[in-house]
Order: structure tokens, then sequence, then C-alpha cells
């Protein structure tokens, strides 16, 4: 009664309707996790925001001031003096000292340890 | 309608019965009209009642709870300092809300609430549960970690709402600055009026405000030297027992206000004293007598002029009478004065002479040319505009001399003193601008050779007359005091003062304004003064010193005793 090509046609079909039903239900998936996302982004967003906010709150001058006074006793903290300010070029040299950290031993050995290699310069 | 349809039949079936006797009723069947009968009668009394039931559903009133519609508010731009700090930001809280009607046990529900919110009342939360209300506020303006943690505990009948709400994280610190919006989210003062009028208004009527689109409004304030200008007044206002102070940073060379303030003030969080009548922005909305901070201006026309010079010198031995008034030296010193004498030693009948020495039209023009007496253009929508005398005459000159006669708001007369340090007239901007910026719509007003008079005078008058309180080591501060008496009922009054310091510093090449006032201060202690060196004077010194460093003025003790050197 079915003939092969029947057959065929049925099977090209049903795998249509399957496929068309996967990818439907695929498609909403992708769509719920979409929004899924951008309603965190948007969360997020907002908690950024916030935290923004929050952190002007925390470092603000007064706020800190404030801090500073209360446990100025403790840190020892002090405003600082003009003087106290200055350029890098206003510092003065350290002054160079090389300090021997053989402690004497390079001399002597320098006889028996003398490098071998002779270079043009040092004869 | 049934009846009526039955009689149509019977009445077909009579008609028929002539005809065809009983085939007719034989062939559907006989029973069968009964059963459709029966079959119609149900179905129609089926759609009657849906039908019925929707008129009914139609007319029944729809259940009143749930949050009363979301008000759509506005998107505005962050508001930002020079360094990026936040002034204003739009933040987003969640209020909770309660619909006592779908409450299932009001005494579960507050034990859960008062986990995550401990500070809830038992008994009047109880009571709105318990009302049958519709719909009750519960707590306004949650965390979202708040928000988070009530979701958990999954109480039926309760919801959240969220709000856009403006948010100041500096409170008052530059509360008239930045200004204030209304409940539409619309800027109604300070800066914040501002942005509107620059097209943001139009921005939100079409809908196009994106808030990721609106990029932040950069001021040129210094929140840090915002600070350190506001803490200083509003201990100075409690130290000399004044009824207002306030403080201006303008930058000389680039016009820009870098901190302003003016206490009392209010916090724009909770703006419920905004409109109150002491609450006024009065460093430039505030009109007043400048008093001898004038005496700049009176002493650098006199030099600009080319009529007089630092050599010249005015006869002050015996007091000034113009028609029924006589001007008196506060300082008196009875004898004969040089230009840097009348300046350090505020002399009234010096400047008065030197004011004379111009003319009046002269005197005149040269103020306005320092935009004293016109209305200030700014961003900031709280300008007040000076006043003068309709007519000058010779007496009014000679009182403009000393400051008094003609009001102007003491932003300006920054911004004048700033012109007077640098040459050139630049408006000033609540927005950042550079050196060349400024320049190019600078206006020349003195030569340089007023100038460099100008600053000699000012490091000169710190150094040895009224405006040593303000010296600070280091920083070579350079100013000017004005006591001036206030107008009470007409007349001057001599216990009510308005006070004023312009500072100027460094002094070798002037990089800063700062301007303070005192308004009517009262003696620190009984037996102290109550003129501007011990009060303005202070609290200008106080700013420079806290804030010099934040400004990037480097320290140079080499200049210190620079001035005093110097021979007149």
């Amino acid at each position: 009664m079915f003939r092969t090509s029947d057959i065929v046609l049925i099977a090209v079909m049903v795998s249509a309707a399957a496929m068309t039903y996967a990818i439907k239900r695929d498609a909403e998936e992708e769509r719920a996790a979409v929004r899924r996302l951008q309603a965190q982004i948007h969360t997020e967003e907002d908690t950024i925001n916030l935290l923004k906010a929050d952190w002007s709150l925390l470092t603000q001058p007064a706020r800190l001031q404030a801090l500073v006074g209360r446990y100025q006793a403790q840190l020892g903290l002090e405003p600082v003096d003009p003087h106290q300010i200055v350029q890098i070029q206003d510092l003065p040299m350290k002054t160079l000292t090389i300090e021997d950290l053989t402690g004497g031993q390079m001399v002597e050995n320098d006889k028996h340890d003398r490098d071998q290699v002779v270079t043009g310069a040092v004869r | 309608m049934i009846g009526a349809f039955l009689k149509r039949r019977r009445n077909e079936a009579g008609d028929d019965r002539s005809i065809i006797v009983d085939s007719a009723r034989k062939a559907t069947g006989g029973r069968a009209r009964t059963r459709v009968l029966m079959t119609m009668a149900v179905f129609f009394g089926i759609y009657a009642t849906i039908a019925g039931r929707l008129v009914y559903f139609g007319f029944q009133d729809p259940d009143q709870s749930g949050p009363p519609a979301s008000r759509v508010t506005a998107a505005r731009p962050d508001i930002v300092d020079r360094n990026g700090e936040v002034l204003a930001t739009d933040i987003k809280t969640s209020s909770l809300y309660a619909e006592p009607r779908h409450i299932v046990d009001a005494d579960e529900a507050i034990e859960k609430l008062a986990t995550v919110l401990p500070e809830i009342d038992y008994e009047q939360t109880y009571r709105k549960l318990k009302s049958g209300a519709g719909f009750v506020w519960l707590q306004r303006q949650l965390t979202p970690k708040q928000q988070a943690e009530i979701l958990q505990l999954g109480i039926p009948g309760i919801g959240f709402r969220t709000e856009k709400r403006r948010f100041y994280p500096a409170g008052s610190t530059a509360a008239y600055i930045v200004g204030l919006t209304n409940i539409d989210n619309q800027g109604i003062s300070g800066m914040e009026k501002y942005i509107d009028s620059q097209g943001l208004s139009d921005l939100q009527m079409s809908g196009l405000a994106d808030p990721k689109d609106l990029k932040p409004v950069k001021l040129s304030i210094d929140l840090r030297v915002q600070h350190v200008v506001h803490d200083e007044i509003t201990t100075g206002m409690q130290r000399f027992h004044a009824i207002a102070a306030g403080a201006v940073v303008l930058s000389i060379k680039t016009g820009e206000v870098l901190a302003m303030a003016s206490v009392p003030d209010f916090d724009p969080n909770n703006p419920y004293n905004a409109q109150d009548k002491d609450r006024l922005n009065r460093m430039s909305a505030g009109l007043y007598e400048m008093g001898s901070t004038f005496k700049s201006f009176t002493t650098a026309m006199a030099l600009d002029s080319g009529k007089v010079s630092l050599e010249s010198r005015f006869d002050a031995t015996r007091p000034l009478q113009i028609g029924r008034q006589t001007i008196r030296d506060f300082h008196g010193k009875g004898r004969v004065l040089s230009v840097p004498e009348v300046f350090i030693f505020s002399s009234n009948i010096g400047s008065a002479r030197e004011a004379l020495a111009v003319g009046i039209d002269g005197h005149r023009e040269f103020l306005h040319r320092m935009g004293l007496l016109d209305r200030m253009e700014t961003e900031l929508p709280e300008v007040a505009r000076p006043t003068e005398p309709k007519v000058w005459k010779q007496v009014h000159s000679i009182t403009v001399a000393f400051g008094h006669g003609v009001s102007t708001t003491p932003l300006q007369t920054a911004v004048g003193c700033a012109a007077l340090m640098n040459g050139f007239l630049m408006e000033p901007t609540f927005l950042m601008r550079s050196a060349q910026e400024a320049m190019e719509t600078a206006k020349r007003v003195v030569s340089d050779k007023t100038v460099q008079s100008m600053r000699y005078l000012y490091a000169l008058n710190a150094e040895k007359g009224s405006g040593r309180n303000a010296r600070v080591p280091g920083y070579r501060v350079g100013g000017k005091t004005g006591t001036a008496e206030k107008v009470v009922n007409g007349r001057y009054s001599k216990g009510k003062n308005f006070n004023a310091y312009v500072a100027a510093f460094p002094m070798d090449d002037p990089q800063y304004i700062v301007l303070t006032i005192a308004d009517e201060p009262q003696p620190e202690k009984p037996g102290m003064g109550a003129t501007a060196a011990s009060n303005a004077g202070i609290m200008a010194g106080n700013i420079i010193r806290r804030s010099a460093a934040m400004l990037g003025v480097e320290p140079d003790f080499s200049h210190e005793n620079a001035a005093t050197l110097v021979s007149y």
C-alpha cells in the first residue's frame, strides 16, 4: 500500500517537524537566558552605581577629617607643615659609599683565581 | 423569544396540517423536536449565565490593591568635581509595600520582617497590616541587600517599588553650587538648574535622556578644597558669633571657581530648610557694601589712570568735609600719607583723595570696567544684580572709594581682585576651563605696571598692614581687609559690621584669590577685636594653610622676607 517514496516523504516530514520543534525550543531557551542575563546586568549596573555613591560617601573629606580627629592620638597624625613639602631635586644627593663586601679576601684570591682569558685591553 | 419561536413552529405545523397530515411529524420522528428544543434551552442557559456574569463583572469595581502607578523620573547626568569625585548622582532605591488584604498572618509577617529590618516598629506595622487597606508603605529606601533578604523570606502580600532618587554624597559641603532638583528630577537651583537649561530638559521631554548616554558634568570645584572652605567658614561662623559667613577660592589664571561656600546652608539630601530666609548663597546672590576691600580698586584705578604713582602723597591730616558728611579714618595717622601707606593703613581720607584725583566719570567707568557694577555672567543661576547710585555726585565717588554706597556680590569682588593680580578680567566659571580658553574671552582691564604695583601693595599689606592675620609661612600671602558698617534702618550701624578679607597667593606669581566674608561678627571673646583682620582674615589664613598644598602651590621660604627689603 505504501510506496517507498511515501515512506521517505513521511520520514522527511516527521524529521522536519521534529527539527522545527527543537529549534523553536532552543530559541526560547536562549531568549530566556538572554532575559536572565539582561536582568542580571541591570542589577549589577544598579549595584555599581550604588557602590560608587557609597564609595564617595565613605571617602568624603568631612568624614575623613572626623576619623582623623578620632584617631589622631592613636596613630600620631599631624597636619603637614609647609616645610615638609619639597621637590625631588631639592633633596641632597645621598653620599655614595662602596662597602667592601669581601672583607679583604678578594686581594688574596686575585692571584690564584685570575681569569685565564686574556682580552685585548688587559695584559 | 423561545415562546415566540415555539408559537411560530406550532403555526407552521398548523399550516402544514391542512396539506400533509401527520407525515411531517412522522418524517422527523416526533421526539426529535423535543430533543432539539431541550438542547437549545440548555445551550441558551449556559450562554445566558456567561453573559450575565460578564455584565455583573463589568459593573463590579476592580480590586483597589497594588501600589500606586509608578512615577517615571527622568534620568540626570552625574555631577562630578574636577578630580572626578561624585557630587550628585542618581541612585535606585526600593521601597517596601504591603497589601494587607493579601497578608495571611500579620504576626508572622512582622516577625519575619524584623529579622531583616530590626528597627521596624511592631505595633505600628501590626496596625498597618490589620487595617484592611489595599496598600500601605512599610519602609522607604531599602538597600539592595535588604531587598534580597526580604525576598528570601517569601512573605505573601508584600512587594517592592523601585524609585530613582538624586543623591548628594557631599551633603551640605557643596550645597549651593550643586543645587537641588524637585520631585520630578528637574533642576531647580544651582548647577542642576544650569544643566537643565543647557538642553537636558528638552532631551528628557523627547524621551531621549538615556542614563547611559548622559556624560557626567565636570565642575571646576575641587571637593577637597571645597570641604576645607566649608569647614573653615562653619567653625568661623560659630567662633566669631556671626550670622553668616562665606568664602570663595578663585583661580586667577583661569577664572575657575575652585571652591565656594556660604553658611548657613542646607543638606540637599533632606532640604527641608532650603527655602528659609537666611539660606542664601551669599557669595553670588548676596549684595553687600564691600568696605575697605574696595580700596584695592580705588588704588588700582588711581595708579592705572597715570595721575597717581606709588610715590604720590595725600594729605590725611584732618577729616575730609564733603557737604554735610565728614570722612574720618579708622586708624587715623594724622599726617601726609604715601599711596602704599594709604593702602596699608586703610585710610578713608587718602582713598577719597585718590578717587578725587581720577574724577567721578573715570571712577564709575573703572568700576564698570572691572565688572563690579554689572550683573555677573556665570553658570550659576543665583546671581544678584549690583546696585549703584543713579546719578554719581562727588560724595558718591568719595564713599565708593572706600566701599560704601554701592553694593556688589562677594564673588564679583573676588573676580575683580583677580583681574588686579593678572591684568585681565575673566568671567568666573563653575566648569572646567584651561588658561588658554580663559584668555580667549579675557578682557584687558589694567596695565602690567598697575598689576605689579597692586601685587606689591597686597604683599606689603600682609607683611606690615592690616592683613597680617592671613599670613601663612611659605605661601607668600598678600591681602586686604575690609570692615564695612552695615546699614540698619537707613543709618550706618556702629555695632553691626560686614567683614571681608581678600587674599592672593603666592605673591611672586599670584595663582589664587581667596575671599572670605563674615556677616555681623562679634568679638571672639570679650575684649578682642571684631574687625575684618580678626575674623575674616583668620578664616582666609586657615583656608590657605590647609588647601595650598592641594592647589599645587609649592611652599617657598626664600621669599619670606623679600617684601620688607623692597623700599618704597
